[in-house]
C-alpha cells in the first residue's frame, strides 16, 4: 500500500483560550478528493490552514510524504509548501502584477525557472482555466469567477502534489460558481488529491470520494458521499443537513 | 537662539565626550605647529558677512571670500610657509569649529574677550578699530549716539562683542539680535529696527555702498580688548600663536591693515557692487540648487534605505536578539523624530567631526539621511501593515519565503500604498536641506544670504530661492504624481 499523501495525528489548536481544534486523527490517499463541510465556525479553514502550517499547530502532527511538518525547520517548510497548492476565499491575487506575473512569480523566484519557461507554462495553465485571453489584465479587472481560476492556475503553476481548497466559492456571484466547480471538478478528474473546504453539496455529492464532515473541532464523520447524505450517523451531520437541505 | 542652541551642543559634547571643556593646555607636547606644517595648509574659519572684514566678492567670474581679515589669513599662512584654506561658517558655530579641530584658526573680525580667552587662545591685536552704528540716512538727524536709542530698539550680530555691550550700555533700548549683518541691515531699512552696532570700517563700508544709509558714532565705553581684533587658535596651541603673532606683530609695526587690506578690500567692494542685478549672480543660484540637490537626492536615497531596514527592524519578535533589535530601531525613531533637525546636523558635523573629520556636505548628508530614515521607517510600517494578511499568505502556501514575500510580494504593494507619502518627504527635504547652511554648505539658502551680503539688497535673493524652491518642489511632485500614476493598476 502507497503512502498516504498527509498524515494528521491528534492535531489541535487553540487560539488563546479559544480551542478550535480539539483532536484530529486523519488521512489523505494519493488521488483522493476529501471534501471537508459542516457548520460555520467548526474550525474547517483552521484544519485546513494548518495542513500547510499558514496556521502553527498548538500540539499534533501533521505529516506531508511522510516528513512531520511540524519538527521541520522553516527551509524544509517551505519546500513542502511548494508541493501543496492552496486556493483562498477571497483570492488573494496580488494586485499590483498582472494576471500572467501573478502565476510566473513563485515559479520563477522560488523555483528559479527561467523567464520564458515560466511564461510559457503560465500559458498553458491559463488555457486550461480558459482565461488565456485575460494574461495582461490586472486583478482589478476580473471577476470574481475569472479571479479565483487566476488563483487557481497560479497554484498550479508549482505542480503541486496536493490542492487546497479553502471555501473558493463563497465570496463569488452565484452565477460563477459554476466556472470554479469546473475547473475544480476537471482537476479531480485529471487525478489530483484536492482537499476542499466547501458548503457546495452539490459538488461533494458528485466530486468527493470521502466527506469529513467537522463540528465542535472534531471530525464527526468520514465517510463516502452516497453514506453521508443518505445515512448520517451523528445527531450533530443529521442537524447540519437537515437545515441546509431544507 | 542659535546660541542656546551651541550652548547645549557644548554640553553634549561635554557630557558625552568628556572633550570640549577638557583644558588642553593639560597636553603634554604642542604639537600645533608641526601639525599645521606637516599638514601643508592652515585652515582659516570666518564668517564671510562683514565687509570690509570678510565678505563673498565675484573675482573673475568666481565667487571668492576676500576682505582684510583673508589678507591677514594670507601673511599668517605665508609666515607659516603653508597654504590658506578659507571656511566659511556662521559666526556662531566658529569657536566650536575650532574647539572641534574643524578649522585651525578664526579670523572674523574677532574681540578677544575675556570670555573667549577661557576657551581659546588669541594671538595679539592685529587690528584695532572702533563702533558705529548705521541708520537711515532719513533719520540720521534723530540719533547722536547709542543714548539716543530710548523705547527703540537696535540690532546687532548675535555673539558679537557689539551685541553685549549694547545690552549693556544702553538703557530703555531693546537689543535684537541676528545672526548675519546683511539681515539686520535689512531689518533696519524695512524699519523693524532703528540702528545696528557694529565696527567701524564694515559701518564705512556698508554707509559708502548703500546711500540710503548713514553711520553716527556709537560712544560705547569700551575697553581696548573690545574695540580690537584679534585671531583665535585652539586652547593650548602655544607654538602656532607664538609663530602667528610674528606676522601679527608685522601687520601691526608696519600699519599693513590701514596702508594695504583697507584699501584692498575696499576695491572688492566696489566692483563687487557694480552689477547688483540678480542675474548677475545666476551661477551662485546655481550652485545652490546643485547642492541642495545633491543633499536632498543622496538623503532621499540613503534614508530611504535606513527607512527599509528600521521598518523591518522594528516589526521582528521572537527571541531576545530580535526583541533586542526592535527595542534599539524604536528607541532610534523616537529619539530622531523627538530632536530638531538642526540639532542633529550641528551633532553630526561638530560631535562626530571629533572621532572622524567629515566635510561639512557629507555631515549634512548624513545627519539628514539619518533623520529622513526615521519618518520613511514609520511611513513604510504602516504602508506594510495596510498591505492584505491574504497576500502574505497567498505567497508563502506557494512555497516563498518570509524573505521573498517581503521583496517580491509585500513591499512593492506597500511602497505604493505610501508613495504620497514619501513623495511628501522628498518635497520636505528639498525645503528642510537648508538647515544645512548653519554648517557652511552651498546650497540655496547659504548661497542667497552669500548673494545679499555681496550685493547689499535684502529682499531681492530671498524672492528669487523662494521662486526656485518652488520650481524645484512643484517640478517634484509632477514627476512624484506622473510615477504614481503609473503605479495605478485598481
Amino acid at each position: 500500500m502507497t503512502k498516504p499523501v498527509i498524515e494528521v495525528q491528534n492535531l489541535a489548536k487553540d487560539f488563546g483560550k479559544n480551542s478550535v481544534l480539539k483532536d484530529i486523527t486523519e488521512q489523505v490517499d494519493a488521488g483522493q478528493v476529501i471534501v471537508v463541510i459542516g457548520p460555520s465556525g467548526s474550525g474547517k479553514s483552521t484544519f485546513l490552514r494548518c495542513l500547510n502550517l499558514l496556521e502553527t499547530p498548538t500540539s499534533g502532527h501533521v505529516a506531508f510524504n511522510g516528513e512531520d511538518l511540524t519538527t521541520l525547520d522553516t527551509k524544509r517548510v517551505n519546500a513542502l509548501r511548494e508541493q501543496m497548492g492552496m486556493v483562498f476565499q477571497g483570492f488573494n491575487l496580488f494586485p499590483n502584477m498582472s494576471v500572467l506575473e501573478n502565476i510566473k512569480l513563485a515559479p520563477m523566484k522560488v523555483k528559479g525557472i527561467s523567464d520564458a519557461e515560466a511564461t510559457k507554462q503560465a500559458h498553458e495553465l491559463l488555457q486550461q482555466v480558459n482565461l488565456d485571453d485575460h494574461a495582461d489584465a490586472f486583478p482589478a479587472s476580473l471577476s470574481g469567477g475569472q479571479a479565483q481560476r487566476v488563483a487557481i492556475a497560479r497554484a498550479l503553476a508549482m505542480n503541486p502534489k496536493v490542492m487546497l481548497f479553502d471555501e473558493p466559492t463563497s465570496a463569488l456571484d452565484p452565477e460563477m460558481v459554476g466556472e470554479v466547480l469546473s475547473v475544480m471538478q476537471q482537476l479531480a478528474n485529471q487525478g489530483m488529491t484536492m482537499v476542499v473546504v466547501t458548503h457546495e453539496m452539490g459538488f461533494a455529492k458528485s466530486v468527493a470520494d470521502r466527506i469529513w464532515f467537522m463540528a465542535d473541532g472534531y471530525i464527526q464523520e468520514n465517510s463516502t458521499p452516497a453514506e453521508f447524505f443518505a445515512h448520517p450517523q451523528t445527531e450533530r451531520a443529521k442537524d447540519f443537513l437537515s437545515k441546509i437541505l431544507m | 537662539m542659535k546660541k542656546k542652541v551651541i550652548i547645549f551642543i557644548t554640553l553634549i559634547l561635554a557630557i558625552t565626550l568628556g572633550w570640549a571643556t577638557r583644558p588642553t593646555t593639560a597636553h603634554a607636547a604642542d604639537d600645533s605647529l608641526v601639525r599645521v606644517q606637516k599638514k601643508g595648509t592652515l585652515v582659516m574659519g570666518t564668517s564671510p558677512d562683514y565687509p570690509p572684514y570678510e565678505f563673498q566678492a565675484t573675482v573673475h567670474g568666481k565667487s571668492k571670500i576676500v576682505g582684510m581679515d583673508v589678507a591677514v589669513g594670507e601673511k599668517i599662512a605665508k609666515g607659516l610657509g603653508v597654504k590658506l584654506k578659507v571656511k566659511s561658517m556662521s559666526f556662531d558655530s566658529l569657536l566650536v569649529a575650532l574647539q572641534t579641530g574643524k578649522v585651525d584658526m578664526v579670523i572674523s573680525g574677532m574681540n578677544p574677550t575675556p570670555a573667549r580667552k577661557k576657551n581659546v587662545d588669541f594671538t595679539h591685536l592685529y587690528y584695532q578699530g572702533g563702533y558705529s552704528i548705521v541708520v537711515n540716512k532719513s533719520e540720521k538727524g534723530l540719533y547722536h549716539d547709542k543714548d539716543s536709542f530710548k523705547g527703540k530698539t537696535i540690532g546687532a550680530q548675535t555673539g558679537s562683542t557689539m551685541y553685549n555691550e549694547s545690552k549693556k550700555q544702553t538703557t530703555d533700548t531693546k537689543v535684537k539680535g541676528m545672526t548675519s549683518v546683511s539681515d539686520l541691515i535689512l531689518a533696519l531699512q524695512s524699519h523693524k529696527i532703528a540702528g545696528v552696532a557694529m565696527e567701524k570700517p564694515s559701518a564705512q563700508a556698508y554707509v559708502a555702498n548703500n546711500k540710503q544709509l548713514a553711520m553716527i558714532p556709537s560712544h560705547f565705553d569700551l575697553s581696548a580688548s573690545d574695540t580690537s581684533a584679534a585671531v583665535a587658535f585652539k586652547k593650548g596651541s602655544t607654538a602656532l600663536v607664538a609663530a602667528a603673532n610674528k606676522s601679527v606683530d608685522q601687520i601691526r609695526k608696519q600699519d599693513l591693515v590701514n596702508q594695504d587690506y583697507l584699501p584692498a578690500a575696499g576695491k572688492y567692494l566696489k566692483t563687487n557692487t557694480v552689477n547688483t542685478s540678480m542675474w548677475h549672480y545666476w551661477k551662485a543660484f546655481l550652485t545652490g540648487i546643485e547642492y541642495t540637490l545633491i543633499i536632498t537626492v543622496c538623503s532621499v536615497f540613503f534614508g530611504f534605505i535606513l527607512g527599509v531596514i528600521l521598518s523591518l527592524a522594528r516589526m521582528l519578535h521572537g527571541g531576545v536578539v530580535k526583541t533586542l533589535i526592535r527595542w534599539l530601531a524604536t528607541a532610534y525613531v523616537e529619539f530622531i523624530r523627538g530632536t530638531p533637525m538642526m540639532v542633529q546636523v550641528m551633532f553630526v558635523y561638530f560631535g562626530l567631526g571629533l572621532i572622524v573629520n567629515l566635510p561639512a556636505l557629507t555631515s549634512g548628508i548624513i545627519a539628514i539621511s539619518l533623520n529622513s530614515g526615521a519618518y520613511v521607517a514609520e511611513y513604510i510600517r504602516g504602508g506594510i501593515n495596510s498591505v492584505d494578511d491574504g497576500q502574505t499568505e497567498a505567497a508563502r502556501s506557494l512555497g516563498m519565503t518570509s524573505g521573498a514575500t517581503m521583496r517580491f510580494v509585500i513591499l512593492p504593494q506597500a511602497l505604493k500604498n505610501i508613495w504620497p507619502s514619501l513623495g511628501n518627504e522628498f518635497i520636505t527635504l528639498i525645503k528642510d536641506s537648508s538647515i544645512v547652511s548653519i554648517i557652511g554648505v552651498s546650497e540655496l539658502i547659504f548661497q542667497s544670504n552669500i548673494v545679499r551680503s555681496d550685493t547689499y539688497r535684502g529682499v531681492a535673493p530671498i524672492a528669487v530661492i523662494m521662486v526656485l524652491y518652488f520650481i524645484m518642489t512643484f517640478t517634484a511632485s509632477r514627476i512624484l504624481n506622473h510615477f504614481e500614476r503609473s503605479m495605478q493598476h485598481d
